[in-house]
């Protein structure tokens, strides 16, 4: 047991942190992707001689939680986890050597789509129907405006499509969080098959879970931010003739800021390691965390637009981005109930198993 | 970064876990019952670890100990904490009071008050509360009066543990400078708990006898060599073990031993399958990764020679928080029955729930409440200026 980080861990973590410094502030500035693949992130989880760089969650988790800070947007969760994982785990020699590479490289951007209007979440059966011409619609489909390849999930398993020509549309959504999300629509698109229709389930569920905590680890980052925000705010602004951080009612909600981004943090750093350990058995772990966060990242942000009064409420304040995301976060990949009814069984509770 | 323990602590732990289920016996419920074989029986238990090498192992080899490692001592804190402390008043002596003794004390108390720590054969008491002094400690007023080659002791100490057990020791805090600023001109005094002048009052609490007491001093005579760390900065000495105590209890160790329990009961009773059942148990056990991760948190900085310092309050924050809800969710669970206690022979689980959730109504207070934490990690932690 130890929860430092090694010293690859903590250059890893330091170089992203000083580049969201650089990178972060404005976000409509400089097109942060080519540094990031420079860096070898788009790969973190292909293997090298996929042309990766081999890693693990654990470093995926470091980099997104620095890049929660920025935040930065990125497809580095869309292509480097939600495309390149079935690709690696369920793809022939063929497709992982098509696709890989290009994905590793940062060339070729990929995503999954997954949910359907009429889902409840992405564990609901999905229609489309998997054939080597697809046809229907995939909403909130990350990145999707200007993906390449698209993993496609169907009622029969998983396929793999590459975004050519006008048998696939993709609108961008208006979402409050403000990511290239969209909403693809399949005109008898040409699709094939990526692994069978026997294990497409546990692998999606493995991929979804991988997603969720680095999204995890990207909201740790908002999360983070946004403490610092408020302990800065607290700090200057003055009422009453005294900083406002000096009321117990102010700064008690900064410590348990504190106190909730710090658990987040280290359930995300513990999940991230049993995914990179054994997937099959992270359940719990990723479980806990997930359904744990969703409750306390939401309590941060409203502790924090608290402390702020209504300047946090003003978009000329930087708070509301990480806001958004941390919403976005909350509301993707599984809600709290779905992840404790998993957390439950993962724990030998009732007779499903 | 590593989640797992080695296969030497893992195997350590099952040694531990082995000797516990041969040695505890099926009566016990911790200490604060209303039974006269508790006190032997945890004495008897302390001296069968020391035999073992196992009571103090942490502590350095010159005072008796065996140097073990931090994540030795936690996997020590766990078992015992999870069965209820089966150690009873002596995780005390081991956790900081004996290290209070190493770091402040002379060689000659050294010598006289740490082996029979080490042996198990003392029961200390902590003698810090009083009436008007609580999380504002250092407005006590109990008085010791500097008379050459002894201290005169007058006042009166409260929710003093243990101090009926009988103790045989109290680490008392006393004033003995009444013109310097408050956390100047506090002393520690060794005290022998059979001095003429000490009386012990059992105070009942919720959870039963044995918890609480009323210590007054009278006249009490304290020789001179007695005196721990130097005279008027016994506020160096408390602050000190203070941060010993915050990770000195694996509290969430028994929260996740008793969302075990409650699992099995709801398998049992056929509520398994219930989603309301299996969404409040969830969130008790997503809390309770939450609250060991941060402990876990504040073991590895020690490991790594840091002492955690607002690390420990936010464990602290998390884990008392814990105890309370595991309690709250689980008579929840037993629903009516949850109100029979443990002497009922219907009460569900043999009380072990309605004891639980009793004895964490102050978790939240004992040793910093929750709001003194919170002002530790909002001043120290995050630099936020006091409260006029
Ligand atoms: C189970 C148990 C065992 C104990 N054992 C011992 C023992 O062995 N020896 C011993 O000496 N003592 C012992 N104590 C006493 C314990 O240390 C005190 O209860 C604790 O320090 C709080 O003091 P108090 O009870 O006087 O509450 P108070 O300090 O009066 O607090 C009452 C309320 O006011 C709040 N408050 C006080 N000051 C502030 C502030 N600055 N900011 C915000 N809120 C504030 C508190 O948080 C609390 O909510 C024990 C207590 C318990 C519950």
């Amino acid at each position: 047991m130890n929860l430092e980080l090694s010293a690859e861990q903590r250059l890893l973590a330091e170089t992203a942190r000083a580049f969201v410094d650089r990178h972060g502030t404005d976000a409509s500035a400089v097109d942060p992707w080519p540094t990031m693949v420079g860096a070898g992130w788009s790969g973190l989880l292909i293997p090298e001689d996929q042309g990766g760089a081999g890693g693990g969650m654990v470093d995926v988790a470091l980099v997104c939680e620095a890049l929660g800070r920025g935040p930065v947007s990125s497809p580095l969760i869309a292509s480097g986890v939600l495309a390149a994982l079935p690709v690696l785990w369920l793809g022939s020699a063929e497709q992982r050597e098509r696709w890989l590479p290009g994905l590793a490289a940062g060339a070729t951007v990929g995503t999954l789509a997954l949910l359907e209007p009429g889902m409840r979440d992405e564990w609901d059966a999905p229609r489309i129907a998997g054939a080597a011409s697809l046809s229907g619609k995939k909403v909130l489909v990350p990145w999707a405006v200007g993906a390449d390849v698209m993993v496609v999930v169907t009622a029969d398993g998983l396929r793999l499509l590459e975004v050519a020509d006008e048998t696939v549309r993709v609108d961008a959504h208006d979402t409050l969080d403000g990511e290239p999300t969209g909403l693809v629509m399949f005109d008898g698109a040409t699709a094939e098959p990526l692994g069978g229709t026997a294990d497409a389930k546990d692998v999606l569920d493995r991929v979804l879970d991988h997603a969720a905590i680095a999204e995890l680890a990207f909201a740790v980052g908002a999360a983070e931010r946004a403490l610092d925000l408020s302990v800065q705010h607290a700090k200057d602004r003055t009422q009453f003739g005294r900083p406002i951080g000096s009321f117990q009612a102010v700064a008690h909600r900064c410590a348990d800021m504190r106190a909730d981004v710090d658990a987040c943090r280290y359930l995300a750093y513990q999940a991230a390691w049993a995914l990179d350990r054994d997937p099959a058995t992270a359940v719990l772990a990723v479980t806990a965390a997930k359904s744990y966060a969703n409750d306390a990242i939401r309590r941060v942000f409203l502790n924090a637009h608290q402390v702020h009064g209504a300047i946090g409420f003003s978009t000329e304040h930087d708070l509301h981005t990480f806001t958004r995301r941390a919403k976005a976060f909350e509301l993707t990949h599984g809600s709290t109930a779905r992840h404790r009814d998993r957390l439950a069984t993962a724990m030998g509770l009732g007779t499903r198993r | 970064m590593d989640f797992a323990f080695t296969a030497e602590e893992e195997a350590f732990r099952a040694d531990l876990r082995a000797f516990l289920d041969a040695e505890v016996p099926d009566w016990w419920r911790g200490m604060f019952v209303d039974d006269e074989r508790t006190m032997p029986f945890t004495r008897e238990l302390c001296r069968m670890l020391a035999g073992r090498g196992w009571l103090t192992m942490a502590w350095p080899p010159e005072h008796g100990g065996a140097g073990a490692s931090v994540w030795m001592q936690a996997i020590v804190r766990e078992e015992m904490w999870a069965r209820e402390e089966p150690r009873g008043p002596q995780y005390m002596n081991l956790n900081y009071i004996g290290p209070l003794v190493m770091r402040f004390g002379t060689p000659e108390q050294q010598a006289r008050f740490l082996p029979p720590m080490a042996q198990g054969e003392v029961i200390w008491t902590q003698g810090f509360s009083e009436p008007d002094a609580g999380s504002d400690l250092a407005s006590l007023i109990t008085r010791a009066e500097d008379r050459g080659d002894h201290f005169i002791v007058n006042g009166q100490k409260i929710w003093t543990s243990y101090a009926d057990a009988p103790a045989d020791w109290c680490l008392l805090l006393t004033r003995t400078n009444r013109d310097a600023p408050k956390h100047h001109g506090i002393s520690v005094l060794l005290v022998d708990m059979t001095t003429p002048g000490i009386t012990v009052r059992p105070i009942d609490t919720m959870a039963g006898p044995h918890e609480f007491n009323e210590v007054f001093l009278d006249d009490v005579r304290v020789p001179r060599e007695c005196l721990l760390g130097e005279q008027d900065h016994g506020w160096d000495v408390i602050v000190a073990g203070l941060t010993f105590e915050r990770v000195g209890i694996a509290r969430y160790a028994r929260a996740g031993r008793v969302i075990e329990v409650l699992v099995e009961y709801a398998n049992a009773t056929g509520r398994g399958d219930d989603p309301a059942v299996r969404d409040r148990l969830a969130d008790m056990r997503a809390r309770y990764e939450a609250a060991r991760l941060l402990n876990y948190r504040a073991v590895s900085m020690q490991a790594a020679g840091v002492v955690p310092t607002i690390e420990a309050s936010v464990a602290r924050m998390h884990n008392t928080q814990l105890e309370q809800q595991v309690g709250h969710v689980g008579l929840e669970l037993l629903g009516p029955l949850g109100r029979l206690r443990s002497k009922d022979p219907l009460a569900p689980l043999e009380g072990e729930i309605h004891r639980y959730w009793t004895r964490n109504i102050p978790t939240t207070v004992a040793a910093g409440t929750l709001e003194i934490q919170k002002n530790i990690v909002a001043q120290r932690g995050l630099g936020l200026p006091r409260a006029p």
